[in-house]
């Protein structure tokens, strides 16, 4: 039996049903059952995107790798030349360094006159404590100049090439350099060791030596000029049945490191030989 | 090998050795690397020139370096003669041989330095010189040793067959 209803009882009922259900939903009493339907349709929606964008990037990835791997190639290149570029900055800042401080020294020691040069080696002997400049007899050096560096004295020329030169260093085993020892102008003889380090003989007996007095060239000798400095005393050995005492010396240049020294060219040594005595003849 | 090579090459280690090995120091000991080189060479079969290659070798280091001329000729020579006399006895244990004559080669080479140094004047002490600068050296020659003698030994196998094919 079909019961039938008039149109209009239809569609009242409807949009009764319709406001009924949107009652409902807004008083939340549907939140439970679309979170039930929803999360399902979110997983499945989620999975079928990244599906989608998975198959999107191996469709049009071949030609971004390749974009990107040429990017990267340029960026590496330009990250060696960048850190190239760094390397050869500081190396630049250094060497100003030295130089401001060189010519820092010129100019705080005017009465000599100064020849930069460069250190490119070192004697392949560890017997002798020798390094070689790049300057020779085509920039007027002679044998004999002294070398001095920002902090104080280096060595002297021993050895003249046309474009190079042979310095031995005060550390060097053969070396003996008169110094003055500041405050008290005391004498001594200053001598390198296999060490490396700096010894100070031949101080009288009465003379007063502190740790940290100053070693200056005495200019004794005409070997060297006089009052460069030359080190700083660390320690005194003083024997009471000795003539002399004898110091330690910190040398204020450092010779591990040296790049860059000084040549003073007017400096003339004085040649003692004819005022030494002669040997007999038989 | 011929000898007009010996001089581009051991120029540029002579070069090395003062610019760069010298600069390297432990304790007051520098590496030879000119008499490993020159050992090595000499140690590898086959090698004819190896007397010329240490001539040129020695005369180069004498000729950048302040001690009287001759001192590293001498000490090469001498090196280089008893690893040739070594090569052509026991060759087989080589490396070992290389070691032993570095060794060798070092004593003399430093005893004629400190003898020229010491009555030239210097302030050597026996004791100390064999301390400081002779040990470390050894032990840096050894070090040196062993890349040395395997880069020597791989070039030298390359360009000898070479040679005798000539």
């Amino acid at each position: 039996m079909n019961i039938k209803f008039p149109k209009s009882y239809r569609t009242i009922a409807i949009s009764l049903a319709a406001i009924g259900i949107l009652a409902l939903a807004l008083s939340g009493t549907f939140t439970t059952i679309s979170r039930w339907v929803t999360k399902p349709l979110t997983a499945v929606q989620t999975w079928v995107s990244n599906q989608y964008f998975g198959v999107e990037t191996f469709l049009t990835a071949s030609q971004d790798i390749q974009e990107v791997r040429q990017q990267n190639t340029e960026l590496e290149a330009e990250n060696a030349r960048m850190q190239a570029q760094i390397v050869e900055l500081q190396q630049q800042l250094v060497e100003f360094k030295i130089l401001s401080a060189l010519l820092e020294f010129a100019r705080a020691n005017p009465e000599h006159q100064y020849l930069g040069a460069s250190v490119i080696g070192r004697d392949p002997s560890p017997f002798l404590n020798y390094i070689i400049i790049n300057r020779g007899s085509d920039d007027g050096l002679r044998r004999g100049m002294p070398v001095v560096t920002q902090n104080g004295l280096a060595g002297r020329v021993v050895q003249v090439t046309a474009s190079g030169a042979r310095v031995s260093l005060i550390t060097d085993p053969a070396t003996r350099i008169n110094v003055r020892i500041e405050p008290s102008r005391s004498a001594g003889v200053l001598s390198g060791t296999i060490t490396g380090d700096i010894t100070l003989e031949q101080i009288p007996q009465d003379a007063d030596v502190q740790p940290g007095n100053l070693i200056l060239t005495s200019g004794l000798g005409g070997t060297y000029p006089s009052n460069i400095i030359v080190g700083q005393v660390t320690s005194v050995r003083s024997r009471e049945n000795a003539l002399f005492q004898s110091a330690s010396v910190q040398p204020v240049t450092d010779f591990t490191d040296l790049s860059i020294v000084l040549v003073i060219t007017n400096f003339e040594p004085v040649d003692l030989s004819p005022l030494l005595p002669e040997s007999p003849t038989p | 090998m011929s000898v007009l090579f010996s001089i581009p090459i051991l120029g540029l280690v002579a070069v090395l050795q003062s610019a760069v090995v010298s600069r390297l120091p432990l304790n007051s000991g520098t590496a030879d690397l000119m008499l490993v080189l020159l050992v090595s060479i000499a140690l590898q079969k086959g090698v004819r020139e190896t007397w010329q290659w240490s001539i040129v070798g020695g005369l180069l280091t004498d000729s950048i370096s302040g001690l009287p001329f001759g001192i590293f000729t001498f000490s090469y020579l001498l090196a280089t003669g008893l690893a040739v006399a070594l090569r052509e006895r026991i060759w087989q244990f080589s490396f070992l041989m290389q070691l032993l004559v570095v060794l060798v080669g070092t004593v003399v080479s430093h005893g004629l330095a400190y003898l020229v140094t010491f009555f030239e004047g210097a302030n050597l002490v026996f004791a100390s010189v064999l301390q400081v600068i002779t040990l470390p050296s050894i032990i840096l020659n050894f070090m040196l040793s062993v890349p040395i003698f395997i880069l020597t030994r791989d070039v030298l196998e390359y360009f000898i067959p070479q040679e005798n094919n000539a």
